[in-house]
C-alpha cells in the first residue's frame, strides 16, 4: 500500500541537539525532555514513538518553540537553517510557524476553531504567509488535494458538521497551506477509527511524495510506522532509548522497551493471542528511578541497571540503543 | 463515508442562526424580546423628539408648564368618573393626557417617553464604556497571565472593594452633576464582573488545542486573542450586556432620585422624586406609571438575559 523511497536526500533541515525541557518549580522539576537529539532530513519521514507521557508532544512542539505553560529549556538547541529556534524572536518564530514548519494535532475536532467555517480557517492560513494568491481558489485546491469530496460545499461547513476523518483532512489542508518544509503530525490518527487511520496515513505519504516535505510522525503505535517512516526514534521518560532505520529496527529491536511496544501492537494477521502490554506504567517525570529509567519495568534487568544510566550508544549502522544488555540479532524470542 | 455525504447536503447553519433557533423555542423569551423592542422604539422616538425641539430651539412640550391642567388624572379615570369633558368626544378625551399630568400640567406619558430615552442612553453609553474595558482587560489577564494578570486582578479587586455609589459620587464631584457624571460613574465601575468572567473563560480557552493550532500557524497574540478566542466567549458579552443594562437603568433612577444624576430633564428618577410629594394627596398616577415602566423593562431584560445565556452557549450546539 505504501512505498518508502529508500534513498531520502541527506540534508538535515532541522537538528535537535541535547534538548532539555523542564516544567514546574526548579526545586522539583518535571523533566519532560532530557538530552534528546535527532535530526530530520529533507523529504524524510521520521517517527517518534513511545507511550503516552513520554514527552513526545513537548519535543515536537519545541521544534517551533510552541510549548506553553511553566516550561523552561534547560539545555540544548533546535537548529533550523543554521539558527537556533529556541533563541528566535517572536517575529522570526511567527515566520517559522506555518510557513516552514506546520503542525497537525491529535484531536482534529479540538484543533479547529468551533465558531468559524472551515474554509475561512484555511483562508486565514493562506493570507497569513502568502501574498497575491487567489485565496478562494487556493482553499478549493487544498481541499481537493487532501481528498475532501464536494469542496465548494465543504468550505462553508462548520467543524462540528464534519466527521473526525474529514476534520483531520481539513487540518492537513491548513498545515499545507503555506507549503511547509516540515510537517509535524502529532498522533494524527489516534482519535480516529482504524479504517480512517489508514486513509489518513496513506494521504500523508501520498502528499509527501507530491510535495516533497519532511514529516515528523508521532505515535504510540509502533505498528503504524513500518510502512511510512524512514527512521524511528523510540522515546521513554523524556529520553530517546533506541533509534534506527524503521525496517531494521522493527525487524531487530534491541531495547527491551521497543520489544514491549512491538508486543503491544495489535496484529490483523497471524495467530490470535492476547495483546501483551508492558507491565507497570511510565514513571512520574518528577520522580524518575535511578539508573536506566526503564529498569523497574524491564523483564531483562540486571542489578547494575539501577546504578549509572546507560548512554545512547551506537549499535550498528545508523543505529543506537540506550541499554547495557541490548537484545542481539536473532536473540529475541519468536512472537 | 455515506454519513459524510449526507452531511454535505444539509445546509450549514451559522452560529447565530443556531442560537436564534433555540431562542425561538422559548415563548417567554420571545415576549421579553417584544417588550424590549417596544421600549427601544420608544426610546428612539424620544430621541427624535428631543432632537427636534433642540433643532427648533424651543422649549419641548413635555417641559412646558400648562397651569390649566395641573394634576389631571389619567384619561380613563376621568372618563369613568364622568368629569367635565368641556365639549370633547369620549375618544378625544381618552387621548388627552392618557397617563395624566403632573403638578405643572405636563403630560406624564410624554415625560415617560423621555425617561425611556434617558434610561436607554444610560444603558447604552455605560455599556460602551464598561464592556470594552471588561473585555480587553479580561482577555489580557486571561491570555498573558503572570504579571499582567496579577495587575489586572489587583485592579478589579480594588475597584470591587470601593462601594459603587461612593465612586459615582466622587466622579460626579469631578465632572459635575448631569448625564456625563452618570455615564462615567456607572461606566467606570461596572466592568469588574464582566472582566472576571472573560478572564476565567479565556484561561480555559487558552490551553485548548485550537489556540495551539493557531499559534502553530504563526498567528500573533492580538489576532489569537481577539479573532480566535473572543468569538468563542462572545456570548458572555451579550448576556452580560442584557443583564447589566437594567442595572445601569436602576442606578440612574436612583442617582437622579437623589439629585446627583440627571438635571432638568424628565428622567424616571426625577419623575419619581417629583411625584412622591403629592402621592399622599391622591396623585398616584405619575408614580404608578413610572414604576410600571421601570419594572417591565428590568424584568424583560433579565428574563431575556437568562434565555440568551442558554441559547448562546456554544456547548449546547447540536452536532450535524
Ligand atoms: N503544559 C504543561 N504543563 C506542565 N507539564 C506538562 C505540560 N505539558 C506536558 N507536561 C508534562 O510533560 C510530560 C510529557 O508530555 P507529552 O509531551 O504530552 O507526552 P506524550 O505526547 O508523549 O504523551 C507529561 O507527563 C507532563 O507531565
Ligand atoms: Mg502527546
Amino acid at each position: 500500500m505504501f512505498d518508502v523511497p529508500e534513498t531520502a536526500m541527506k540534508n538535515p533541515i532541522i537538528e535537535v541537539k541535547n534538548l532539555g525541557l523542564h516544567f514546574g518549580p526548579a526545586s522539583r522539576p518535571v523533566r519532560a525532555v532530557d538530552g534528546v537529539s535527532f535530526s530530520i532530513d529533507e523529504g524524510e519521514t521520521v517517527a517518534l514513538v513511545g507511550e503516552s507521557g513520554c514527552g513526545k508532544s513537548v519535543t515536537a512542539l519545541s521544534l517551533a518553540k510552541l510549548v506553553s505553560g511553566s516550561s523552561r529549556y534547560v539545555s540544548g538547541s533546535v537548529m533550523y537553517d543554521g539558527k537556533d529556534v529556541l533563541q528566535m524572536e517572536e517575529s522570526e518564530l511567527r515566520w517559522l510557524r506555518g510557513n516552514e514548519i506546520s503542525f497537525v494535532f491529535q484531536e482534529p475536532g479540538m484543533s479547529l476553531n468551533p465558531v468559524f467555517r472551515v474554509g475561512s480557517q484555511i483562508a486565514e492560513a493562506i493570507r497569513l504567509h502568502r501574498k497575491g494568491v487567489d485565496v478562494h481558489d487556493e482553499v478549493l485546491r487544498l481541499l481537493q488535494l487532501v481528498g475532501i469530496p464536494a469542496p465548494e460545499k465543504r468550505m462553508r461547513s462548520y467543524p462540528h458538521e464534519m466527521s473526525g476523518g474529514m476534520q483531520q483532512r481539513v487540518m492537513i489542508a491548513m498545515a499545507l497551506a503555506c507549503q511547509p518544509r516540515l510537517l509535524v503530525a502529532d498522533e494524527p490518527t489516534t482519535a480516529l477509527d482504524v479504517t480512517i487511520q489508514a486513509q489518513i496515513l496513506e494521504l500523508l505519504s501520498e502528499l509527501q511524495k507530491q510535495l516533497g516535505m519532511a514529516i515528523l510522525l508521532i505515535t504510540h503505535n509502533l505498528g503504524l510506522v513500518a510502512d511510512v517512516a524512514h527512521s524511528v526514534n523510540v522515546m521513554y521518560a523524556g529520553r530517546i532509548v533506541e533509534r534506527g532505520p524503521s525496517r531494521e529496527l522493527l525487524r531487530n529491536p534491541e531495547h527491551p522497551y521497543t520489544h514491549g511496544l512491538l508486543a503491544a501492537v495489535p496484529r490483523l494477521t497471524g495467530s490470535v493471542g492476547r495483546l501483551k502490554s508492558i507491565d507497570g506504567s511510565v514513571p512520574h517525570l518528577a520522580q524518575l528511578p535511578s539508573g536506566c529509567k526503564f529498569h523497574p519495568r524491564c523483564p531483562k534487568r540486571k542489578p547494575d541497571c539501577e546504578g549509572v544510566e546507560p548512554e545512547l550508544r551506537e549499535s550498528g549502522e545508523n543505529r543506537a540503543v540506550r541499554c547495557y544488555y541490548p537484545v542481539k540479532q536473532g536473540q529475541h524470542e519468536e512472537r | 463515508m455515506s454519513t459524510q455525504m449526507d452531511n454535505v447536503s444539509a445546509e450549514s447553519r451559522s452560529l447565530w442562526g443556531d442560537a436564534w433557533r433555540r431562542l425561538r423555542k422559548n415563548r417567554l423569551a420571545l415576549w421579553c424580546l417584544v417588550v424590549v423592542v417596544i421600549y427601544t422604539v420608544t426610546a428612539f422616538y424620544g430621541e427624535v423628539q428631543y432632537r427636534y425641539y433642540q433643532f427648533k430651539d424651543e422649549q419641548p412640550s413635555y417641559q412646558r408648564p400648562d397651569l390649566d391642567s395641573q394634576y389631571l388624572a389619567p384619561s380613563l379615570t376621568r372618563v369613568l368618573k364622568g368629569e367635565d369633558r368641556a365639549g370633547r368626544s369620549v375618544v378625544k378625551e381618552l387621548l388627552r393626557h392618557p397617563c395624566g399630568t403632573d403638578g405643572l400640567g405636563r403630560d406624564v406619558l410624554a415625560r415617560l417617553v423621555q425617561g425611556t430615552r434617558i434610561a436607554f442612553l444610560v444603558g447604552i453609553v455605560t455599556s460602551i464604556i464598561a464592556i470594552p474595558i471588561g473585555v480587553i482587560l479580561g482577555c489580557l489577564a486571561g491570555y498573558f497571565g503572570g504579571k499582567v494578570d496579577d495587575f489586572i486582578v489587583w485592579l478589579y479587586t480594588t475597584m470591587a472593594s470601593i462601594p459603587g455609589l461612593l465612586f459615582i459620587l466622587a466622579i460626579a464631584m469631578v465632572v459635575g452633576q448631569g448625564l456625563l457624571g452618570v455615564y462615567l460613574g456607572i461606566g467606570l465601575t461596572t466592568w469588574v464582573g464582566l472582566c472576571r468572567l472573560i478572564r476565567g473563560e479565556v484561561i480555559k480557552h487558552k490551553s485548548s488545542t485550537y489556540v495551539t493550532a493557531a499559534r502553530a500557524l504563526g498567528l500573533g497574540h492580538a489576532r489569537i486573542i481577539f479573532r480566535h478566542i473572543l468569538p468563542n466567549v462572545f456570548h458572555i458579552v451579550i448576556v452580560t450586556f442584557t443583564i447589566r443594562f437594567p442595572q445601569a437603568i436602576s442606578t440612574e433612577v436612583f442617582l437622579s432620585f437623589l439629585g446627583i444624576g440627571v438635571q432638568g430633564e424628565p428622567s424616571w428618577g426625577i419623575m419619581i422624586s417629583n411625584s412622591r410629594l403629592r402621592l399622599w394627596q391622591g396623585v398616584w398616577w405619575e408614580m404608578t406609571f413610572v414604576t410600571i415602566a421601570i419594572f417591565l423593562v428590568v424584568l424583560a431584560f433579565n428574563l431575556l438575559g437568562d434565555a440568551l445565556r442558554d441559547a448562546l452557549d456554544p456547548r449546547l450546539r447540536e452536532a450535524g
